[in-house]
């Protein structure tokens, strides 16, 4: 433990952290800084992933591929569309299951249906009107729950018109599945050209230090723990590794992402705990 | 769980019969894209870009043109007199003109729901 506080201090010695200090800023600085990034994305999904998104904890936001992704959208048949005072609520199908999307009326906009310039045509007014039923609509939203009813708060439904919209957005939800699931695709390719070239340089990027250290056989894993394993390489640190905190530090992360990435390398047998179960250092042999 | 509707080619069909070797599924019901090019009264045939063409059983209130691209919703059943398999139109998407459509990214959808499994159906095999 001593000995990677010692590396701790003088990584921050630039940074301007104190010794004890470590502990406080990854534990207060990198959730908040988490939650700010992954608010701002939104994601491609299929109806069923939205089914399948869990909470980690109750109000938490919702997670599809322990990813963040509480703005998501998604593209499906309208199957019902009630309207009432406050709100419209449509039913979306999109092959992969059903779900219920509220759309809550918005008094501005309202008010500008009244305008001369919303009574020129439908297309002055919002895109509500042009919504039909069984036709094809695209949403963009956040995933709520109310009760045990899981639904989708709606900032946008518009009509789909382009089956090819449909198209790419089905590839594209699996494409953002695998990134989450299997990493990266370039990283990959890097490993098996870049094998020979990286061998020699330490201190190269991304992909190409597993090409330099481990061969080609890294088995998939998640992002973080790609970056888990990358610092566990890189970082000068005693034969008893890194502790899970000073990882969260290092790498600007949550703590708990951190101690997930690390399971998932121990699962995989890429690293071993040492002086305690928070502390990892790199299986070689 | 809602019903849950494969986007499919023709060559997937006899999968999705209900006698199917491949064990039983939650659904005989699935998606076709095709462009119609035959329809007479209650049977139409539409053909599937360079995969085929599909029979479907039409209900009295399908609205077919020729020439149109489609989305059917169907079941898989027995043609009659032995003629292979065929589709039970339980809904359809009118999508325009064919040539709007890029087929291939049609393909590759179909390929993508069943390499990656997991976000699209359920397994029940």
């Amino acid at each position: 433990m001593d000995g990677g506080y010692g590396y701790q201090n003088n990584s921050y010695g630039g940074g301007g952290g104190g010794g004890g200090g470590g502990f406080m800023p990854g534990e207060t600085n990198s959730p908040s800084g988490g939650k700010g990034e992954s608010n701002q994305t939104l994601r491609p999904v299929t109806v069923k992933q939205a089914l399948d998104a869990t909470q980690p904890y109750p109000e938490a936001n919702y997670q599809i591929d322990s990813a963040d992704a509480s703005t998501i959208c998604f593209v499906g048949q309208v199957r019902n569309i009630s309207s009432q005072s406050t709100n419209v609520t449509y039913k979306i199908d999109d092959g992969t299951g059903e779900i219920e999307v509220k759309q809550w009326n918005d008094p501005s906009s309202a008010d500008s249906m009244d305008t001369d310039e919303a009574k020129e045509g439908d297309d002055g007014g919002s895109g509500k009107p042009k919504i039909e039923l069984n036709g094809y609509a695209k949403v963009y939203g956040k995933l709520k729950s109310f009760g045990n009813k899981r639904y989708v708060g709606a900032q946008v439904v518009r009509p789909l018109t382009n089956i090819n919209e449909l198209h790419v957005h089905l590839l594209e939800a699996a494409a953002v599945h695998l990134f989450f699931t299997r990493g990266p695709p370039g990283p990959k390719t890097e490993a098996g050209s870049g094998g020979a070239v990286g061998k020699g340089g330490e201190m190269s990027m991304g992909g190409g230090d597993y090409a330099a250290g481990n061969n080609k056989a890294l088995p998939a894993m998640s992002p973080v723990a790609r970056r888990v394993f990358n610092l566990l390489k890189n970082e000068p640190q005693s034969n008893e590794g890194l502790h899970m905190q000073l990882i969260a530090a290092k790498l600007n992360l949550p703590a708990t992402e951190v101690s997930r990435a690390g399971d998932e390398l121990l699962t995989a047998g890429l690293v071993f705990s040492t002086v305690d179960e928070m502390t990892w250092a790199i299986l070689e042999y | 769980m809602s019903l849950q509707t494969p986007r499919v080619l023709p060559a997937h069909l006899h999968a999705f019969h209900p006698s199917s070797a491949t064990g039983p599924r939650a659904t005989h019901t699935v998606r076709l894209l095709g462009t119609v090019t035959a329809l007479r009264g209650d049977t139409a045939t539409i053909t599937c870009g360079n995969n085929g063409d599909v029979t479907l059983l039409l209900k009295p209130d399908s609205h077919l043109q020729m020439g149109k691209l489609i989305e059917v919703v169907g079941k898989v059943v027995d043609l009659e007199g032995g003629q292979g398999l065929g589709v039970r139109v339980l809904g359809t998407m009118d999508w325009g003109n064919p040539a709007d459509c890029d087929y291939k990214a049609y393909e590759y959808v179909v390929e993508a729901t069943h390499r990656v499994k997991g976000i699209f159906y359920d397994s029940n095999e």
